[in-house]
């Protein structure tokens, strides 16, 4: 178990500063991170490692909380706590400014693009989540403002193969919108955290979710018919994951082509773990497979994996670093 | 009416005076207190209703005077931005404003702040107007 998660990279990529989120481009060849010292970086490959190919400076006034790529990998939205998301358009080797999102009242929190490209999810601490359309003249406008939260939106997912939209907050729970005659409703509010919820994030199918909580548990969410059901669909917690983290979870990742499944935690471990595919997909088993204690030497503040290449995790932390891992099982060791 | 029964029955007025007196104090006081809970009530109930009200009726108001700005307009955008108007308006046209105990009173004055915020999103006009939306205050992580 302890070759399972080896050191590709150590990168001091926010130096002086913390950084918060890293996102792989969808081709696998770049990794953008942000972080407090307001900047966005990209990073890339040459030869055996990763370089910093451009800084996005001059977008944001306060800390940059999240980033995100569209499908396309040609756009780059970048949400941050003065309360505006920044959209880039990738032109040549280089990114420009290409719009500035307003109308959350202060933080937000999450930005994430759905599979389609034309529309993308923001989430704040004024507790809304909004939903903004893109046209072909990548003019953005925002189609709903939803208030389902009572408290602080922590994370924002798309479902990966339909138009369903994952929330997380501070007041434990995640709520499920879906469009609904011409309006985006929640369908669904899935109890089950007794603390804050960090984040989620849907396997490959889109049938189940994970999420994790400021409760130290991770839990495994399920897609079934509603029981009183019209079409509306269900989650239902099938497994949740507790003993494991001694802090707060601040991060989960699905991995799309292995299937396994990382967090990010606040007592600055990395751990990966793999579902046995024994169990009944009603009650699935996950087991730790791989735990890097000391990751960072301060709160591991996310994960990633690459989505190309099988087992390449990437994952940041407070104390400005990012750090490249490979994750490889022991049967192949 | 307790004299007249006899001399036992006057040492009885004595002894339970203090508890008549205490009884009559209650009913007097509850009477007040009533009195003093509906007033204030009262006062509670008109000062929340006026300003649910001014803050509906200011969101009605803007939606028709953008619906009027609007309406000439053919191209796509101002369409769009339209039918956002039209389901603002629709909404304050729907809230129950006649209904204070309405169990869904909360929850559309929820959807309407949220249309409206959308609406001004879409619109571009800064949603500034702080005397007749309340805002979040505070600090978080």
């Amino acid at each position: 178990m302890k070759e399972a998660l080896s050191l590709v990279q150590r990168i001091s990529a926010h130096p002086d500063s913390c950084c918060w989120f890293v996102s792989w481009s969808p081709n696998g060849a770049l990794l953008a991170s942000c972080g407090g010292d307001k900047a966005v970086r990209i990073w890339g490959r040459e030869g055996d490692s990763w370089i910093c190919k451009t800084v996005l400076q001059d977008g944001h006034q306060r800390t940059v909380r999240k980033v995100a790529w569209s499908p396309c990998g040609n756009y780059l939205a970048s949400a941050s706590f003065d309360a505006t998301t920044c959209i880039w358009k990738k032109k040549n080797d280089d990114f420009e400014s290409l719009t500035v999102l307003e109308g959350h009242e202060n933080e937000v929190k999450c930005v994430a693009w759905a599979p389609s490209g034309n529309l993308l999810a923001t989430c704040s601490r004024d507790k809304s989540v909004w939903v903004w359309e893109v046209d072909e003249d990548e003019e953005y406008e925002c189609v709903t403002v939803l208030n389902a939260h009572t408290q602080d939106v922590k994370h924002v997912a798309w479902h990966p193969k339909k138009e369903l939209l994952a929330s997380a907050s501070y007041d434990n729970n995640i709520c499920i919108y879906k469009e609904e005659d011409d309006d985006w409703e929640c369908q669904a509010t899935l109890q089950g955290h007794t603390s804050t919820v960090w984040s989620l994030c849907f396997d490959a199918s889109g049938e189940r979710m994970a999420s994790c909580s400021d409760d130290r548990t991770v839990k495994i969410w399920k897609e079934c018919p509603s029981e009183n059901g019209q079409g509306n669909l269900s989650w239902k917690c099938v497994c949740t994951l507790s003993g494991y983290h001694g802090r707060t979870v601040y991060d989960v990742a699905w991995c799309e082509l292995t299937g396994a499944l990382a967090t990010a935690c606040g007592d600055d471990a990395v751990r990966v773990f793999k579902e046995d595919v024994t169990a009944s997909p009603d009650e699935p088993v996950f087991s730790l497979v791989a735990q890097e204690t000391k990751a960072h030497s301060e709160d591991a503040n996310c994960v990633s994996w690459n989505p190309k290449e099988a087992g390449l995790l990437a994952s940041c932390s407070d104390n400005g670093e990012i750090v490249i891992w490979r994750f490889k099982e022991e049967e192949l060791d | 009416m307790a004299g007249q029964q006899g001399a036992e029955d006057l040492f009885d007025s004595i002894l339970f005076a203090d508890e008549r007196f205490r009884g009559e104090g209650y009913q007097e006081g509850f009477q007040r207190g009533t009195q003093r809970g509906l007033h204030n009530g009262w006062r509670h109930g008109a000062s929340h209703g006026a300003k649910l009200s001014s803050e509906i009726s200011f969101y009605y108001g803007f939606a028709i005077s953008w619906k009027c700005l609007l309406e000439r307009q053919s191209d796509d955008r101002s369409r769009k931005r339209l039918k956002a108007l039209e389901a603002l308006l629709n909404l304050t046209q729907k809230f129950p404003l006649d209904d204070p105990q309405s169990v869904k009173l909360q929850e559309d004055t929820e959807k309407l702040r949220a249309k409206f915020r959308q609406v001004c999103s879409m619109l571009n006009v800064p949603t500034d107007f702080k005397d007749y939306i309340r805002t979040a205050e505070g600090t978080s992580f």
